[in-house]
């Protein structure tokens, strides 16, 4: 059964990867879904073994290097971070594989997206379920690969190609970090595998100071993969994937492999507080930081995708306070509501004919009152409404947050990130559904709602994102101690999240009388003023620009001018093979120009070189 | 004894090499300076024959009188031959076989 719940989606993968062609169309709908839902059945016993039940369980299939210093083995360990990952995995993954079989109907290579979400699935339960750093690396990579390949799945549009290029690239720089920490750890502990690693840790042979450097580049690691600050900006492009793969990739699964990566290694992030600092400090400011930007984004998808990444900030965040139940807590719960959120934004992208600007859409509370039913839940389970599942954990996190009081401006930044998420929130319901409708009559007239397969997984989610925080609390959080805080500061997350969500309504109701201002901008210096504030936040603090620029573009001149011009094609070929080709060629022709014909010169040559030999002669 | 002569035969044949480097222009003068270069050898050589009394020298410059009439009569017939061929035969005009 242990294993049944990795091979299965590997065997829906090779099946509709395949065999597609076979298989047809529906056919490859069909086993698809009905390998992962099984699979997440499995997972769910698993969940009620090895959680419920205490009974981790490890098991050790075959050996894979095996040198004299490093011996790894094949082996998966279940216990209960892995199982908890396993339900959101397998269970958002179904959930997809549903979805996707209606929203992607149509499409001629139906086949191939099935293989490749059902391989993304595989390869990230390898990930979670390794009980090693190597074999997490494969699953770590190989998640890497699948989101290029879903990202790119429209393959013949060139903004697709350069997103994923761009995820894929921007992946590898963290994924080098992981690799420099993986070789680190060896160095230190001489093994991969945690259970060696952790139970040496407790032993006073191993240096401090590279423990915090092995932490700094796991979480350099982490930073990739979870688009922390700075290396963020391949999850925004990578929206341009369907939008099922928006859902699954960049916001329940694979962009969690961070987050996950740091709970894993919590042990060894406990004994470095210099590490745990940082990592507090980059998660809060990523948290406020994509929570700006998701204020004034205009693309439905890209708006989900900036909550995603200040919602990965929150979970980085609470990790540096050493809470890693509580991460694990959101991040489960994040997966739900996000993925509803991503479907629904989905079902209303399908709706209006594949339009994902919110200007353009509106008015569609009327004809779509279903998908908004899932929107207004997601985003309320976002915002933290009270007795939803973004509120067990959100208001956790942020009150263990100011708990420790020397982080305290970390407990700001989330809370005034809590205002935003609401802000945007409400935006987009605001815009998408409520405000008068500016899309065009022919598109309006056709919006309908989605079919069965669409909606039967949004309101399976819509049920996660209102359960899952309160069923799951007890389970998962009955290790962490809640802080002792008054009641007033329990209250501002909520009053930030209501105030939030009071003010964008204010300024985005059309009834209101100075909407004008907020919409035409160019009438006064101060309206300006708020221009060039909304265009620097509507490019992302123009990260963009800073690091095309400043990096991409400098490697890029390096390389052309530096290691092509100056060295392959300059130094190496001068003294390479056509330097010594043209000294060659001029000393012959030098040489032999001495023959110039001429027969006085020859008599003048000859006689030269014989006094020379016969002196030399006489010399010797 | 005799010593004193050696610098005649030197002197002739340095005025041979030079009159064959020299010449730039006329290519009978070329071949007199070859037989001029012999002949100071064969100076030379009946001047050594006498110092060390030794009839082989003389023996020597007997055969080198010989093959150096011998070399004069061909070199003639192959400057005659390429006068018919070439017309003017300076010796600047002698550059065909260029390296």
């Amino acid at each position: 059964m242990y294993i049944l719940v990795l091979f299965l989606p590997l065997l829906s993968a090779i099946i509709s990867g395949l065999f597609g062609r076979k298989v047809g169309t529906k056919g490859v709908g069909i086993i698809t879904s009905s390998c992962i839902v099984i699979s997440t059945i499995i997972s769910c016993c698993i969940f009620y073994e090895t959680t419920l039940n205490f009974s981790s369980t490890y098991i050790r299939l075959w050996k894979w290097f095996d040198s004299e210093l490093l011996i790894t083995y094949f082996g998966l360990q279940f216990d209960s971070l892995t199982s908890t990952m396993l339900i959101v995995i397998t269970g958002v993954s179904a959930l997809v594989h549903i979805y996707s079989t209606g929203y992607m109907a149509g499409d001629p290579h139906i086949p191939r997206f099935m293989s490749y979400l059902s391989l993304f699935t595989f390869l990230m339960i390898v990930l979670v379920t390794s009980d090693n750093y190597v074999q997490l690396f494969i699953g770590w990579e190989g998640v890497g690969l699948c989101s290029y390949l879903l990202i790119n799945f429209w393959l013949t549009r060139i903004k697709a190609n350069k997103a994923a290029m761009k995820a894929m690239l921007i992946n590898r720089v963290g994924d080098i970090g992981l690799v420099l920490a993986m070789l680190m750890i060896f160095k230190e502990f001489g093994g991969l595998d945690f259970s060696t690693i952790y139970s040496l840790l407790t032993s006073s042979v191993v240096n401090k100071e590279n423990i915090t450097i092995i932490c700094i580049l796991l979480f350099w690691g982490a930073v990739g993969k979870s688009a922390q600050l700075g290396l963020h900006t391949w999850l925004p492009d990578a929206m341009e994937g369907p939008t099922p793969v928006s859902a699954l990739i960049h916001a329940a699964t694979m962009v969690t492999a961070g987050v996950f990566l740091i709970i894993r290694s919590g042990p060894l992030f406990e004994c470095s507080p210099f590490a745990l600092t940082i990592v507090t400090f980059l998660g809060a400011l990523t948290a406020f930081f994509a929570a700006t930007i998701g204020v004034v984004q205009n693309d439905l998808k890209k708006v989900v995708a900036y909550s995603t990444c200040s919602q990965l900030g929150y979970m980085v965040m609470i990790c540096g306070l050493s809470n890693y139940s509580t991460s694990l807590f959101h991040l489960m719960n994040h997966a739900f509501f996000k993925a509803l959120l991503f479907l629904s934004a989905g079902s209303v992208i399908h709706a209006v004919s594949d339009e994902q600007d919110m200007r353009k859409m509106g008015g569609l509370i009327r004809t779509i009152p279903f998908t908004y039913t899932m929107i207004l839940i997601g985003s309320l389970s976002l915002m933290g409404f009270p007795y939803l599942t973004g509120f067990y954990s959100k208001d956790l996190i942020l009150e263990l947050t100011y708990d420790r009081y020397y982080i305290a401006f970390a407990y700001w930044l989330g809370s005034f990130s809590a205002l935003l998420t609401a802000f945007y929130s409400v935006r987009l319901i605001y815009l998408t559904f409520i405000t008068n409708t500016n899309s065009k009559k022919e598109v309006y007239m056709k919006v309908h709602e989605p079919s069965l397969n669409i909606t039967i997984p949004l309101v399976l989610l819509a049920f996660g994102s209102i359960g899952v925080g309160y069923w799951a609390k007890e389970i998962i959080l009955s290790n962490v101690v809640t802080p002792v805080v008054t009641n007033g500061v329990k209250m501002v997350p909520l009053l930030f999240s209501l105030l939030g969500g009071l003010l964008a309504f204010v300024i985005y109701d059309s009834s209101m009388a100075y909407t004008g201002w907020w919409f035409n901008w160019n009438r006064s210096v101060v309206i300006r003023l708020c221009h060039s504030g909304y265009t620097f936040l509507n490019s992302a603090w123009q990260f963009n620009y800073i690091i095309n620029h400043f990096i991409v573009k400098n490697i890029w001149k390096f390389g052309h001018l530096v290691t092509y011009r100056v060295i392959d094609r300059g130094l190496l070929e001068i003294i390479g093979p056509r330097g010594i080709s043209d000294v060659l060629i001029k000393l012959t022709q030098k040489i032999s120009n001495l023959q110039s014909g001429v027969v006085f010169n020859y008599a003048l040559i000859m006689i030269v070189f014989s006094t020379l030999f016969i002196s030399g002669a006489l010399g010797a | 004894m005799y010593y004193e002569y050696l610098t005649v035969g030197i002197g002739l044949f340095i005025l041979g090499v030079s009159g064959i480097v020299l010449n730039r222009s006329n290519l009978i003068i070329m071949l007199m300076s070859i037989e001029l270069m012999l002949l100071a050898i064969s100076f030379t050589m009946t001047l050594f024959s006498v110092v060390i009394d030794n009839l082989i020298g003389q023996i020597f410059t007997i055969m080198i009188l010989t093959v150096a009439a011998a070399e004069s009569a061909i070199g003639l017939a192959i400057l005659v031959a390429y006068y018919r061929v070439r017309g003017p035969i300076a010796i600047k005009s002698l550059n065909l076989l260029r390296g």
